[in-house]
């Protein structure tokens, strides 16, 4: 059978009506566990998973319930980000640095339906391309060994210089405390501890989920004191809640190619959602900031990197589904529910279990539309959780927040680390330090270094072995262009300016 | 009369005592199993399968939870439980041979082995070195004469650090080869997973590992497994690959996969989880979940396990003694 | 001024790690880098950073006073709190405790604080611990 026929069988799967329920309960439990800042993914099909086995559910049904519950996720994270500032996870971290200022404007409809939109064509893109391309990425996918990652750390590094703005130092600083606090714990190379002081909860270093909640939620909520000290209203909930098609076409070519980088970081294990809603934001503000909107609410801030994350989070099935190997920390969990039903991901599943491979692409598909028939008219709901008073608004934030960590990470001194680093992130953040930097440097830091020293174990020291093949060298190009291109655009721009005024004044 | 008596006496005591012994069976409130990691690893895999046996069989009336506790290798688990719920009967918590092996090298803060109770033990994995299936190396013998020929022409790979069970392997093959271990070439991956990706891309040309994680790729003939570190050859589909052993390489590295509970949980508590488990694990359901998580046979608890795993301790802590890791 | 502050504290941290940080050593590795020397070159660029700082500093930073400046502190301590007592306490007492602390300060009435933080603590509980299934501690009152 061809792929087309394949796919007719896997809708076959996925609308059946038992099965189109469970990826509608699925989804909806999604959007609401990813909306909870702290509560991501991991946590949604880590608890939905013995609920799959305790009904009894079919492996596909089952499979279809965890992944709907994925993308509701992604879905979800945008929701607390833009209506609080609060990334609901860490794929939507990039999505408040535009999202939250549209909210303020008063536009949180119309952020909170573009962006819904713009996870609904990430979506797409990214399952047409796990259907034509994934035997052929997972191959592409191999050839990326320690230093081929190095070399897209390095470019996903130069993409981000867009964020130096006007405060090159500060943020400059930012990247290096976070690469810095990368470092803590075992090393994975040599397997020493560094910076643990001899206290074990150190030992696999400062917890990401705890970084995040830390410098984004409890700093955010101190922020909110303050803002509603000096009268300033947090966020008015005034205006329509539908994009209109002036700004669909606005951001219709962001959104497409963010989806596109989005699928290939995806594809990629290890890469990710983070990194990938970073690189796109950053792509989309080099090549659209013109008048410097990036940052105070520009929508096509919102709908890039809502695009990437959903796509990218699509892609992580292609090492999954093709190689066995899990593309993120959700398919991990999704993983080991496979083998709970016998199922082995892998190289052979392809040809030995269709149906449940087909079933899978195809409900991907269905929860997808089913997420954006459903998050549309939902957003009005949603921007009534402003209405909210605060003094029972913030410390739910704060309890839920909470929650977050301590259901991946049981123990006082992971809140109390999170506390005190929420009072640090305020602190840096009251100096104008960019929060965004700082929890990039942390992700990207751990990969950076380990790579680096893993491609120079393999070729015993040599450094040609960083730019020997054409993937790693084509990456270095591009890390080039990204930090060339821009200014002489700039200078270019400037230049034509310039003539024009000395035109005009003559 | 005094026969009476003492007739009604044992009754009395005999009823007390059964009273006890039903009333220490009783299974805790809230039980909950702690996987000493993020969710999807091993440690988690281990914890879904005493859920789902437990569950099943109706060991346990409530529902079992899983809580996840990450960090290095189960020590922040092992402190959380011996400091602060020493007592707590509703919690057991997952290990692994590397759990044990970081506890021997004293990776576990203060505490050492006989700090907390160990209870069962459910199952194991056995290590394995493989390479591509395209690979010249057709045999763990031809690995070894390739690696005495020229040390650093085989680059290893393997999901852990320099003192990791993964490790310590790759370093048990270059030691059987008559290499020094310090002079082999060996790259630390994060996990299992990416492990065999930089293996099949062909970034390195060996990987020590577990058997379970290296099932997918076996079937779908990506890969060669040269020898299964058992000492016998494995039951099912895996039979067909030697063990170190019968190639003349005196290698064995069992990964077992259990439980303990808190040093003051009450004798009555442990004997409960002690029964429960030993009911689960001799019924045919059990096997058959065993498998489906890739676990060979291994059941063992109360006094068995307790002698076993102090016994690994003392063995891993002179091997690694041997390669330099204790100071 | 509070710019040049944190570049002093922030040479005096670097400088602190860095003693921590020469001392990481391995018995061997196979890998000519080692675990010591990426760490120390980031402390080496934080340092130059901070120094940069130090003597081109930015705006001033417009800090909490008087008494927001109160409200701030007592935000802290009460978050600090919660994480301290979350455990030993149980999730529902905490986030009660929590939400009248912090409700108070965002100028909620003491009866609504009171009353929201308790059906919050516990609403919350059976949410995540029972719906969610994602075990919280029970502590004092659900235990």
């Amino acid at each position: 059978m061809d792929t087309l026929g394949f796919l007719g069988q896997g809708f076959a799967v996925a609308m059946k009506p038992g099965n189109l329920l469970v990826a509608l309960i699925g989804s909806f439990i999604g959007t609401i566990v990813g909306m909870l800042p702290g509560l991501g993914p991991i946590n949604g099909v880590a608890i939905l998973l013995p609920l799959a086995f305790a009904l009894k559910l079919p492996p596909e049904t089952a499979l279809i319930l965890l992944a709907a519950v994925y993308m509701g996720c992604e879905y979800g994270g945008r929701i607390s980000s833009i209506l609080l500032n609060v990334p609901g996870d860490a794929g939507a971290i990039m999505t408040a640095m535009d999202g939250n200022p549209m909210a303020k404007q008063g536009k949180a409809g119309v952020a909170l339906s573009i962006s819904a939109w713009s996870s609904f064509v990430g979506s797409v893109v990214a399952i047409v391309g796990l259907v034509l391309f994934a035997p052929l990425l997972a191959g592409w996918s191999l050839a990326f060994g320690p230093a081929e990652y190095f070399a897209l750390m390095i470019f996903a590094i130069a993409c981000l210089g867009g964020m130096v703005g006007d405060k090159p130092v500060k943020t400059i600083l930012a990247a290096l405390i976070g690469l810095f606090m990368a470092t803590v714990g075992v090393d994975a190379n040599s397997g020493v501890y560094r910076f643990t002081f001899d206290d074990i909860h150190l030992a696999d270093g400062i917890q990401f989920i705890v970084v995040v909640i830390g410098f984004f939620s409890v700093s955010e909520i101190l922020l909110m004191l303050e803002q509603t000290h000096t009268g300033e209203t947090v966020i008015k909930q005034t205006g329509r809640m539908m994009f209109n098609l002036r700004e669909m076409v606005e951001t219709w070519w962001c959104t497409l190619y963010s989806s596109v980088i989005g699928f290939v970081i995806g594809v990629l294990p290890g890469a990710g959602a983070t990194i990938a809603s970073a690189v796109t934001y950053m792509t989309a503000k080099r090549l659209h900031d013109k008048e410097g909107t990036f940052g105070n609410g520009d929508i096509r801030g919102v709908a890039a990197p809502e695009a990437a994350n959903n796509a990218s989070a699509c892609g992580s099935f292609v090492p999954m589904l093709t190689l066995g190997v899990p593309g993120s920390g959700t398919t991990a969990v999704m993983m080991g529910a496979l083998t709970l039903y016998n199922i082995t991901p892998g190289p052979m599943l392809f040809t030995q279990q269709p149906d449940i491979v087909w079933g899978l692409i195809a409900s991907l598909f269905v929860g997808n539309i089913l997420l954006l028939i459903m998050n549309i008219p939902l957003v009005g709901v949603f921007t009534r959780m402003l209405s909210v008073p605060l003094f029972l608004l913030v410390p739910g934030i704060a309890a839920i927040s909470t929650v977050g960590v301590y259901a991946v990470h049981s123990t006082t001194f992971d809140l109390v680390m999170m506390a005190l680093l929420g009072v640090f992130g305020y602190l840096l953040r009251k100096m104008s330090f960019p929060m965004s930097a700082l929890i990039l440097g942390f992700v990207l830091g751990e990969m950076l270094e380990q790579n680096l020293r893993r491609a120079l174990s393999i070729s015993n020291g040599d450094l040609h072995i960083l730019w020997e093949s054409p993937i790693s060298l084509g990456l270095w190009l591009m890390a080039g262009a990204m930090l060339v291109v821009p200014p002489l655009l700039r200078l270019r721009r400037r230049r034509k300016s310039a003539q024009a005024i000395a035109v005009s004044t003559v | 009369m005094t026969r009476l008596a003492h007739r009604i006496a044992l009754l009395g005591a005999g009823a007390t005592l059964a009273l006890a012994s039903f009333a220490a069976l009783a299974e805790p409130a809230r039980p909950e199993c702690i996987a000493p990691a993020k969710p999807g690893g091993g440690f988690d895999l281990t914890c879904k399968l005493a859920q789902s046996a437990l569950m099943d069989s109706k060991a346990l009336q409530n529902p079992m939870r899983v809580v996840y506790m990450p960090g290095g290798v189960g020590a922040v688990a092992y402190n959380a439980i011996v400091a602060q719920r020493a007592d707590d009967a509703n919690a057991i918590v997952a290990f692994s041979g590397g759990s044990l092996l970081n506890l021997a090298q004293g990776k576990f803060g203060k505490y050492n082995v006989n700090d907390v109770r160990w209870l069962a033990g459910i199952g194991t994995d056995y290590g394995m070195i493989a390479v591509r299936a395209d690979s010249p190396y057709k045999t763990l013998k031809d690995l070894m004469a390739a690696l005495k020929a020229n040390p650093s022409q085989v680059v290893f790979g393997a999901g852990g650090t320099v003192g990791s069970q993964d490790w310590m392997k790759s370093a048990l093959v270059a030691k059987k080869a008559g290499v020094d271990f310090k002079q082999m070439r060996y790259v630390a991956f994060e996990g299992g997973g990416e492990t065999f990706t930089a293996l099949l891309g062909g970034h390195v040309q060996a990987v020590s590992g577990d058997i379970g994680e290296a099932a997918p790729q076996l079937q779908a003939g990506k890969i060669r497994v040269l020898a299964v570190l058992a000492d016998k050859r494995l039951p099912g589909d895996l039979g067909s690959i030697p063990t170190a052993k019968e190639q003349g390489y005196d290698i064995s590295w069992p990964i077992i996969r259990g439980f303990y509970v808190g040093p003051k949980v009450s004798d009555a508590d442990y004997a409960f989880w002690e029964k429960s488990f030993k009911k689960v694990m001799a019924s045919p359901e059990f096997a058959k979940l065993r498998q489906n998580r890739d676990l060979y046979p291994f059941s063992m608890t109360g006094k068995e396990l307790d002698a076993y795993v102090k016994k690994s301790v003392k063995d891993y802590q002179a091997l690694a003694g041997e390669f330099g890791l204790i100071k | 001024m509070s710019d040049r502050i944190f570049a002093v504290l922030w040479l005096l941290l670097c400088a602190g790690m860095a003693a921590v940080g020469w001392g990481i050593s391995t018995e061997f590795a196979y890998e000519p880098v080692g675990p010591r020397a990426y760490p120390l070159l980031i402390l080496a660029l934080m340092a130059v950073c901070s120094a940069w700082l130090l003597f081109k500093p930015g705006e001033a930073v417009d800090w909490p006073r008087g008494a927001l400046l109160k409200k701030v502190a007592v935000m802290i301590v009460a978050v600090l709190l919660y994480a301290l007592i979350f455990e030993s306490a149980g999730f529902a007492v905490a986030t009660a405790l929590l939400t009248v602390a912090i409700g108070r300060l965002f100028d909620g009435k003491w009866l609504h604080c009171a009353v929201g933080g308790v059906v919050m603590g516990v609403a919350l509980f059976y949410f995540f611990d029972r719906l969610l299934d994602v075990p919280l501690p029970g502590g004092l009152l659900l235990g």
